[in-house]
């Protein structure tokens, strides 16, 4: 069983909302996983499906969308983005990826708490897969 | 589009060969390097093929930080730059303009957030925070190495607003965009300016008169040479985009209608409202003469003759009932909805004070008469509102309370010896809920306000409605007086209800937005919106049905006589939904390419 | 740009770096006119970067609030000073000469790289006036996780002198003996966005605002409510109980000719919904109620708003209230006169009362000094035009929009702000011109 920071935990932000979120948690000093990656973008809209299963491919062990949510400075696109995260979630069932390793949230400029939430809550549905697996 | 230059050169993955980063990471006073590795970062980044330079240093931000970066790329042959620091919120800047300095486009670099996103979140945890650190600024060489330079978009800008309707908003937009030296068309569809203010004699709270405003107004505008006031005159065509519209109206003349054009950069709406029409029998309206609206019985009370009692349509008249949201605040089930189906359920914010304005100009002609006042809530926010509220009571007048579920009713000629002739019942909350009767000789609706009928327009611009009808701002806090449509802009009652205040404050607002977009003569805009690598479209359009921003994508034909989807920079908002959507990748975000964020990927898996 | 240093002319001056004061400086700044924004507290963004979320749209303040700050702070047209106060503003021709004095924050901004390592040495513990009393901060802090600048402020009041703090700095840029700085701006605008003070909590002493610790004025509401909030939840001060009865009071401060307010304060209604909202989202199983005389939900989908608030249960009781005393549990009991029915005055009991207080203006010329200028009755600043041209004072030249000129929600402050710099933007096209002949 590898240690819970160890698990490679992608995390999509925006620029305007989650990224100065996850901003706010720093200068609050507040701790999480070192295993987490912090990638900025204008709109998680832009990833096709196919990103998110080869970032699977590759060894993410689980991603963390923090969208903008009502905030989304552009138009339809929150919208667009949960659709196509249901599709992601299709193929993952396919190709026998656990649900559990995708997440879509929203986190605002000051979302201190749910932010180290959503960390937490992905760390442990990874321990868990690793758990199931080490038992089968 | 001729004018639409996206000066990013065709967008192409540079050979890997020609790539020299410099990587620099920050101590922060030890606020990274405490936690940090940074010795290990620049030792570990130092390795990538592509990275020419690794260095650390205790403040980036200062002068010799700067200077650090500035010699090697001058120098030491740096053409890509990734700074390991700060959140780039607070330095992204600093590095850009240093870059710009030593003559590297500003937007061949990466900023990489080690202290906010690792050093401040990880302060226990020294070897792993250093892992991460490596990560991202991997990360931040693999995307630096695959960005090519971007220059800010310009779009050539007619230094020239149409304003459509010249009512008190429009005139008082038009006057604020020519006193910033540009031209201006105000076009009216009606005979003369000033609007809906000309069926008002004064103005709440204070009496202005209405006729001095718009006089006052309409001199400023027939007096600045920088507007061409276009009376009897109605728009026709509206092509082209933000800098550069072609503006079609044609003017009602003697000799028949004459049909102009003009090129203009910017245009403001601000065509109005208009009254709400009750609907045959609604609270008695249309059966009798005794039941007007409240505009209707402004206009009355013009023409009575002075004397204890008014007299109305030659009956003389004692009592007086008004009864509030008449069209406003209405309730599905309840209220008869307008031909689209929907009630008007908003509140129309200036009838409460307009009816008591109204109420107090009646007493002060004619001191005999008595008043009721039937209401939901009274709405009196505005400055020196309160007081005409407060007064009215003072004064006498009757009010009575109901509530949503129980709404007041008239009953005409109810009574036996037809003095006074019609009943109000309400369900009066101030009187424990007893059902009351009014005995009335006179009924005003407090009417609503809904958007002037431009179909036409909404239709020809593809302008944004809101469920209530009226035109519909892209958000209420960010860009309140701007529509989705980029280059127009919205002024007054055209958005939703206001007073004469608010209508006249939001026309100088718009006015504001087109000077800033026009003043300079050219619009610059950011370089990160949508582009296309042409030799790997296919065609497929795919990418139109996901983009939300009208006119931002087009198929086209490209220069070898294929169809391909192009990109106006101009209307594109770069949230990149098309790019997810492009198999080929011929479509893409600059600066935020898929084949960017690939790599990136790459690099943090890779440790 | 944030300024670290006096600067001696300017286009415009703008006093006051809330919602209105950045979008008025914002509005004259793309046009490329060079402005001056003045701010006496050490962070701009004014009242509304600490408020939770914003009615209707219910968007997060901050996500609203923050674009701007930044912008303005990065804005090569503008020169940002906080921490500044201005002392006077002097007509001189068709210009103005202003006097400023740079508070001592006794921290060397050029040195400082806001990595509160101070604020961690520190170790006075004060009241938060960010949190309105709810949370602690040290002698040495950055008022707020997202002030702009991030530069902290030493009370030197409270400072114990111990050195914690000059030690742990890692630029040397604690100064305790930094003095106040005093300089002249010559400008040829100024615009008033000096914003509003909320009415007392004791002004209704009758209602225990002050005295009774779960009777809460809405700036604690707001920030139990933000996802950034002292108590990281909504806890009623007394014993940190989760309250499971929440009442609003409404006009508490406002249409009151007693407390010197007859006037609406315009957004009370809005605010207490959004808040009401917001609790019943947070404590969904908490019976929320207003007491109200007139719910005023004027502005566009603010109707639609309230009736989302009544359809997610949260009561609205038209009542007047007589007065809040409390239970030996610190229960806030609410006399009530209902409106609605024939009823003897009733008490009811609360876990936590919230006062809708009202506004009142921040500066008042009459009483403040710094520049003559007219007023209306509810000391507002007044226009001698109001609809031709709203945001005019009695003095050429300045120009005042915001809550300066009365109770104002943000919209309505934002739609003004543009509406002063166009006014200034035009007055300065003509003044320069003038002086170029």
């Amino acid at each position: 069983m590898r240690d819970p920071d160890q698990y490679k935990i992608l995390i999509l932000t925006t620029n305007v909302s989650s990224y100065p979120g996850a901003n706010t948690v720093g200068q609050a000093r507040l701790q999480y996983s070192p295993g987490t990656s912090i990638l900025r973008v204008p709109d998680p809209v832009m990833f096709p499906e196919e990103f998110y299963l080869n970032a699977f491919r590759k060894g993410v062990d689980g991603i963390i969308v923090m969208s903008s949510g009502s905030d989304c400075p552009y138009e339809g696109a929150y919208r667009r983005l949960s659709a196509r995260i249901q599709r992601v979630y299709r193929r993952m069932k396919e190709e026998g990826i656990d649900k559990s390793r995708l997440k879509l949230t929203t986190i605002c400029t000051v979302c201190k708490t749910a932010f180290l939430k959503e960390i937490a809550e992905m760390q442990e549905n990874l321990r868990k897969l690793e758990e199931a697996a080490a038992q089968a | 589009m001729s004018e639409t230059t996206s000066g990013s050169p065709s967008p192409g993955t540079p050979s890997r060969e020609e790539i020299r980063v410099g990587v620099y990471v920050c101590h922060c006073g030890g606020n990274i390097s405490d936690v940090v590795d940074v010795a290990k970062v620049v030792e570990e980044v130092g390795r990538h093929p592509s990275v020419e330079v690794s260095k650390h240093f205790p403040f980036l931000c200062s002068d010799p930080g700067q200077q650090l970066i500035l010699e090697d790329i001058r120098r030491n042959g740096v053409n890509r730059v990734v700074v390991s620091a700060c959140s780039p919120f607070l330095h992204e800047t600093t590095f850009r303009k240093a870059l710009q300095r030593a003559g590297l486009n500003p937007y061949l670099y990466e900023h990489v957030n080690v202290r906010e996103q690792v050093s401040w979140v990880h302060k226990a945890k020294r070897e792993s925070a250093t892992e991460k650190a490596i990560r991202l600024t991997l990360a931040g060489v693999e995307k630096v190495a695959r960005q090519d330079p971007l220059e800010a978009i310009r779009v050539q800008a007619e230094p020239h607003v149409v304003v459509i309707g010249a009512g008190i908003a429009g005139m008082r937009a038009a006057v604020s965009a020519a006193r910033r030296g540009l031209r201006v068309t105000l076009i009216e569809k009606s005979d003369r300016t000033g609007g809906r203010l000309n069926e008002l004699a004064t103005l709440y709270p204070d009496n202005e008169s209405a006729r001095a405003v718009v006089d006052d107004l309409t001199q400023m505008v027939v007096g600045d040479g920088n507007i061409d006031l276009c009376l009897n005159s109605r728009l026709t065509m509206v092509d082209g985009y933000v800098g550069s519209f072609t503006v079609g109206f044609e003017t009602r003349g003697p000799e028949g209608p004459i049909l102009r054009q003009v090129r203009a950069g910017a245009i403001i709406l601000a065509t109005g409202f208009r009254h709400y029409e009750p609907f045959e029998g609604e609270l008695g309206y249309g059966q009798s003469p005794d039941v007007m609206t409240l505009p209707e019985f402004n206009r009355a009370l013009e023409s009575t003759p002075p004397g204890d009692l008014p007299t109305f349509g030659g009956r003389r008249v004692r009592h007086v009932a008004f009864v509030h949201c008449v069209g406003s605040r209405q309730i599905e089930g309840v209220h008869r909805p307008q031909p689209d189906g929907r009630v008007n359920d908003y509140c129309s914010r200036v009838c409460c004070t307009a009816a008591l304005h109204s109420i107090h100009r009646l007493m002060d002609k004619h001191p005999g008469v008595r008043v009721f006042d039937v209401y939901r809530d009274i709405r009196t926010y505005g400055r020196g509102h309160e007081d005409l509220y407060e007064k009215a009571s003072k004064r006498g007048v009757l009010f009575f309370r109901h509530t949503e579920e129980n709404q007041p009713t008239v009953e005409l000629q109810a009574s036996q010896n037809g003095h006074p002739p019609h009943r109000i019942r309400v369900r009066d909350v101030l009187t424990w809920n007893e059902e009351v009767e009014i005995p009335v000789d006179l009924v005003v609706l407090a009417t609503g306000m809904m958007p002037s009928d431009i179909g036409g327009i909404v239709q020809t611009m593809k302008l944004p409605v809101g469920s209530d009808r009226f035109l519909q701002e892209v958000h209420p806090k960010l860009r309140p007086v701007e529509v989705a449509n980029n280059g127009v802009f919205l002024a007054g009652t055209c958005q939703g209800p206001m007073d004469a205040v608010e209508a006249v404050a939001a026309g100088e607002a718009a006015a504001v937005k087109a000077s800033i977009l026009l003043s300079k003569g050219v619009i610059e805009m950011d370089p990160f919106v949508a582009r296309v690598r042409e030799e790997r479209c296919d065609g497929c359009a795919l990418c139109l049905n996901e983009c939300e921003y009208r006119g931002a994508l087009a198929m086209a034909e490209s220069a070898d006589g294929r169809k391909v989807a192009r990109v106006n920079p101009a209307l594109c908002a770069g949230c990149g939904a098309c790019a997810a959507v492009c198999e080929p990748r011929a479509i893409e975000v600059a600066g935020w390419s898929l084949d960017q964020f690939d790599a990136m990927v790459d690099a943090l898996v890779s440790r | 740009m944030i300024a670290n240093h006096p600067v001696d002319k300017a286009d415009a001056l703008v006093v006051g770096a809330g919602i209105a004061g950045l979008q008025a400086a914002l509005d004259l700044a793309d046009q490329g006119f060079q402005v001056v924004i003045a701010e006496r507290q050490p962070s701009i963004g004014g009242h509304m970067i600490n408020l939770s979320k914003v009615f209707p749209t219910l968007d997060c303040a901050s996500c609203i609030t923050t674009p701007r700050m930044a912008s303005a702070s990065h804005h090569p047209n503008i020169r940002v000073f906080t921490y500044t106060e201005v002392e006077a503003i002097r007509p001189v021709g068709d210009r103005f000469e202003a006097t400023l004095t740079r508070k001592p924050r006794h921290i060397d901004e050029d040195r400082c790289i806001g990595c509160k390592r101070c604020e961690e040495a520190c170790t006075v513990y004060l009241p938060d006036e960010y949190e309105h009393g709810l949370g602690a901060k040290k002698a040495v802090s950055i008022p707020f996780t997202n002030a702009i600048p991030q530069y902290p402020v030493l009370d030197m009041d409270e400072c114990f002198l111990c050195g914690g703090c000059a030690r742990a700095c890692p630029t040397d840029a604690i100064d305790y003996l930094q003095q106040p700085e005093t300089f002249r701006l010559e400008a040829g605008a100024v615009i008033l966005a000096t914003g509003y003070d909320m009415t007392p909590m004791d002004a209704k002493s009758q209602y225990g605002g002050g005295r009774l610790p779960n009777v809460i004025s809405p700036w604690q509401a707001e920030r139990l409510l933000a996802p950034h909030g002292p108590y990281g939840g909504v806890l009623r001060p007394s014993d940190g109980k989760v309250p499971d009865s929440i009442a609003f009071v409404q006009c508490a401060g406002s249409r009151d000719l007693s407390l010197g307010v007859p006037y609406c304060s315009r957004v009370c209604c809005m605010y207490a919904i959004k808040q009401a909202m917001l609790l019943s989202g947070s404590l969904p199983i908490a019976d929320i109620t207003i007491y109200y005389m007139d719910i005023r939900a004027f502005g566009k989908g603010y109707e639609q708003f309230y009736l989302n608030a009544k359809a997610m249960g949260i009561e609205f009781v038209k009542a007047k209230v007589a007065r809040i005393t409390e239970d030996e549990d610190h229960n806030p009991i609410v006399r009530i006169e209902r409106q609605e029915a024939d009823a003897a005055p009733e008490e009811v009991r609360h876990d936590l009362v919230i006062l809708s207080l009202g506004m009142v203006p921040a500066w008042v010329p009459d009483r403040d000094g710094i520049v003559p200028l007219q007023t209306g009755s509810d000391r507002f600043l007044l226009s001698p035009k109001p609809r031709v041209s709203p945001t005019l004072t009695s003095l050429p030249g300045v120009f005042a929009c915001g809550a300066a000129t009365g109770p104002k929600d943000i919209v309505d402050s934002i739609v003004e702000a543009g509406a002063a710099a166009m006014q200034a933007a035009a007055h300065l096209q003509r003044t320069l011109a003038g002086a170029v002949r």
